[in-house]
């Protein structure tokens, strides 16, 4: 690799004008991320005008910025209020908000963007050296693999609901369910569309997962709001303890791969990541009885994975100008407006763009975890600030959020009605995160598997159509076995050695 | 939060100054006009729309405030239907899409329903296959298919009825192919099918040459043959269909149209704007960086011209048999 080149682009994206839109899109990307609903594709698309007199380079260190910046900011309401913004947020709920409940907040905000940073860091390690064989491989998935794909990861979530594995599957089964609405593409028929033509395109997840979580924390809490008693008004350090730092470095380490393979693929991003990343998190994890009560593990290892999936699909983007997620098919139609050409030849041909871009990533990466450090304090805040003043706020945010997705009048309706089945999966202890998956990755596994039934002969030959998909059959098996194989060697040790349990 | 907070104040501004400085009363404009993009940011709605913005105001062709809304739905059907209930300030993208949404059943708008302005630009569609594929051109793809529809699998997007389909219906009707029989597999973006032919899941994809030429100019995908009248300058090694006897003519075009019941005068205004525009060096330009191809009608030409396709369209759609 030619090293002068690197040093150009570390020149370019240290002047002052670079970095100064690169502070600007860190700082609008937390906020946008904090924010519900208005994720880094709208964020991205209202700045589009703003691009026009910049220069290339700059427009695109802003808008990677935007996009990372919001995968930063995404956890923090996960942590505070138990609202994820969006799907790759909804990992973050996990442990984060039982970290605050245990006076954490501080710690656990700290360590998520730390666990950001590194994972980060990471893709961008694996941005230098492995997009293009990466996007070569990448290109493997077809239709069979990602059906595939997408089973292992529900599969792998269901499993997550140790204990109740049939309600898990109940909950999945509505989130299909759900996910069939709109218009079938293989063969053009509207399905439970009710003549609304806002239904055609199907129901954006995003205002169901704002619906269930935000909604229905609100509702959840209504009926206790006057006796409403603070989880634990203290806030706790504002750093984490070396013993928390020991814990997560090995998680996020881990994590950060997954995050960044998965993020290369296109249509599988943040989301499936960060909850892959979760369930193997937890899977090899020894303190399992840990997760879900506020194990430190349990929520850097989605941060760190989601942040790693978003440099990661920006490689499919830059290098075959083939967007993977709903931003990166933004940026992409901005970056032709404004003059360059994503694809393969943008590596050979403007190399001096592709390297200021990679280390404005590295600064940006910094950038974003001081600024979301130094948020700590402010954001703990509303910590303080009483129900009654709080959820207003958050019913407010969250339909100006679901408006915004689709500039619609019709997510109103699905919002309130998600808010309550929210609700009712809160009070009969129904898992929530396999209903959500199902939802955003529903229509896609639908549709590869009705491309592979052309393609293949029948439902066997998907199984075995190349080594990919029989490695994801495999995983899927295990996944689903593992609780039962757990119980098995619990068993055996408990006869084994009486006095450990 | 901020979006509607950042967008509402200039608006709320000029709206102030607008009615205190115009007090005529029947002149046009008078207040804020829109654009509707009928989709989310990204897609080749929305590209059209932003185009059109930025030659309108950096050249200062359209004095006056001037926004585009995105109004996604339905294959534009909501934004369409909001621009039916609008006055002549607000106009909207269009495509094939609004004679086929009709002519499918899947919607009651029809373009007789709105007031054509003007026609921008086109997108010209072509076959194409992986280089490692190695199929010699065009004519024996077409062997190939006579000989055995179901052997070749399409790809293409955004969904059954889009001008892709309906070209690719068309040729195969024209070299004695039922269009019926043949195997094609639809997905969401060009992009995304772009990824399953160079990773060998399908072995056609039909698609603009936008989103063709960055792979064929890295050697990853041939080009076949493409639905222009000539052989066009940017690929001068691409023959046309008609070259190869089979006699089609199918322009993916875009335009703009208004609300119903506009008066002559709002209709010669809007065609001094877009004449002007058509011109600009600003347009231009993204023409080219976009890859569109200028396909500039007045409104009048227009009018013809949506005729003579929703004609065209509903003898194809009638004889691939995708009638409702």
């Amino acid at each position: 690799m030619d090293f002068s080149i690197i040093i150009d682009g570390l020149y370019t994206a240290l002047q002052p004008i670079n970095l100064m839109w690169l502070v600007i899109g860190a700082i609008l990307g937390t906020i946008v991320g904090i924010l519900p609903g208005l994720g880094p594709a709208t964020g991205i698309a209202v700045l589009i005008p703003l691009t026009f007199g910049m220069e290339p380079i700059s427009a695109l260190i802003l808008m990677a910025a935007i996009y990372y910046g919001a995968l930063f900011g995404g956890s923090r309401s996960s942590i505070l209020i138990n609202t994820p913004g969006d799907g790759s947020s909804i990992a973050a709920t996990f442990d984060g908000y039982p970290m605050t409940k245990k006076g954490q907040a501080g710690q656990a905000m700290s360590i998520a963007a730390i666990a950001s940073l590194i994972g980060g860091v990471m893709a961008i390690f694996g941005f230098i050296f492995l997009a293009i064989p990466l996007a070569q491989f990448a290109l493997n998935f077809g239709p069979a693999e990602y059906v595939m794909l997408f089973i292992f990861a529900l599969s792998a979530v269901v499993a997550l609901s140790m204990g109740n594995i049939a309600k898990g599957f109940l909950t999945m089964f509505i989130g299909l369910g759900i996910s069939t609405i709109g218009v079938d593409l293989q063969s053009g028929v509207h399905r439970f569309t009710l003549d609304v033509p806002h239904l055609t395109d199907g129901i954006d997840f995003i205002v169901i997962i704002i619906g269930i979580y935000a909604l229905g924390e609100v509702l959840y809490n209504m009926f206790n709001i006057n006796k409403a008693k603070k989880p634990d008004q203290n806030i706790g350090s504002k750093w984490f303890t070396k013993e928390q730092w020991k814990k997560s470095l090995a998680p996020i380490l881990r994590s950060g791969p997954i995050g960044f393979f998965l993020g290369i693929l296109p249509g599988s991003g943040g989301t499936i990541s960060s909850l892959l990343a979760y369930s193997t998190q937890k899977q090899i994890a020894k303190n399992k009885e840990e997760y879900g009560k506020g194990a430190v593990e349990g929520l850097v290892a989605p941060e760190s994975a989601n942040s790693s999936a978003a440099v990661g699909s920006m490689i499919p983007m830059l290098t075959m100008a083939i967007p993977g997620s709903g931003a990166t098919a933004v940026m992409l139609g901005a970056l032709i407006m404004i003059g360059i050409q994503p694809g393969p030849l943008l590596f050979e041909n403007s190399p001096d763009l592709v390297w200021t871009l990679i280390n404005s990533m590295f600064i940006g990466n910094i950038i974003l975890v001081i600024i979301n450090i130094a948020m700590v304090g402010m954001l703990v805040k509303v910590l303080h600030t009483p129900p009654k003043v709080l959820y207003p706020l958050v019913l407010v945010l969250s339909f100006l959020g679901a408006y915004t997705l689709g500039y619609s009048t019709v997510d109103f309706y699905i919002l309130i009605l998600a808010g309550v089945l929210g609700l009712l999966l809160r009070v009969l202890n129904y898992p929530v995160v396999p209903l959500i998956l199902a939802l955003i990755v529903g229509n896609d596994m639908e549709q590869n598997f009705m491309r592979a039934t052309v393609i293949y002969d029948g439902p066997v030959s998907i199984l075995f159509a190349s080594p990919i998909t029989i490695g994801l059959a495999l995983l899927t098996i295990l996944s689903l076995s593992y609780p039962l194989i757990i119980k098995l060697l619990g068993r055996r040790k408990k006869k084994d050695h009486p006095m450990t349990m | 939060m901020w979006k509607p907070v950042l967008i509402s104040l200039p608006i709320l501004l000029l709206v102030a100054c607008n009615s205190s400085a115009s007090s005529e009363g029947t002149e046009f404009p008078t207040e804020r006009m829109e654009l509707i993009a009928p989709a989310s940011p990204g897609g080749g709605w929305d590209m059209t729309a932003r185009s059109v913005h930025r030659a309108m105001t950096s050249d200062d062709i359209i004095t006056q405030d001037f926004n585009v809304e995105n109004m996604p739905g339905g294959g534009g059907e909501v934004g369409w239907q909001y621009l039916q209930r609008q006055d002549a300030h607000s106009t909207s993208v269009n495509s094939s899409l609004l004679l086929t949404n009709n002519l499918l059943g899947q919607s009651d708008l029809s373009y007789e329903d709105f007031t054509p302005i003007v026609m921008l630009l086109t997108e010209w569609i072509a076959w194409a296959t992986a280089t490692n594929a190695d199929v010699q051109d065009a004519d024996e793809l077409i062997t190939q298919l006579q000989d055995d529809p179901e052997s070749l699998i399409f790809g293409l997007s955004p969904a059954l009825g889009s001008g892709y389909h309906l070209s690719m219906s068309q040729i195969a009707m024209l070299s004695g192919v039922e269009p019926r029989d043949l195997q094609v597999l639809v997905y969401d973006s060009g992009g995304e099918a772009m990824n399953a032919l160079l990773g060998g899941h399908i072995d056609i994809l039909v698609n603009s040459m936008s989103v063709l030429s960055s792979q064929y100019e890295a050697g990853e995908i041939d080009i076949h043959a493409v639905t222009s009248p000539e052989r066009l300058e940017m690929f001068p090694d691409v023959p046309t269909w008609q070259e190869l006897g089979v006699d089609i003519e199918f322009p993916h075009w875009r335009g703009v149209m208004g609300p119903p019941d506009m008066s002559e005068e709002e209709i010669a205004q809007y065609d001094e704007w877009f004449g002007e525009m058509a011109e600009s060096e600003q347009w231009q330009r993204d023409l080219e960086s976009n890859m569109f191809f200028d396909f500039y009608m007045d409104s009048a030409e227009t009018k013809d011209f949506l005729e003579e396709q929703n004609e065209l369209f509903n003898d194809i759609i009638e004889s691939v048999g995708l009638m409702p």
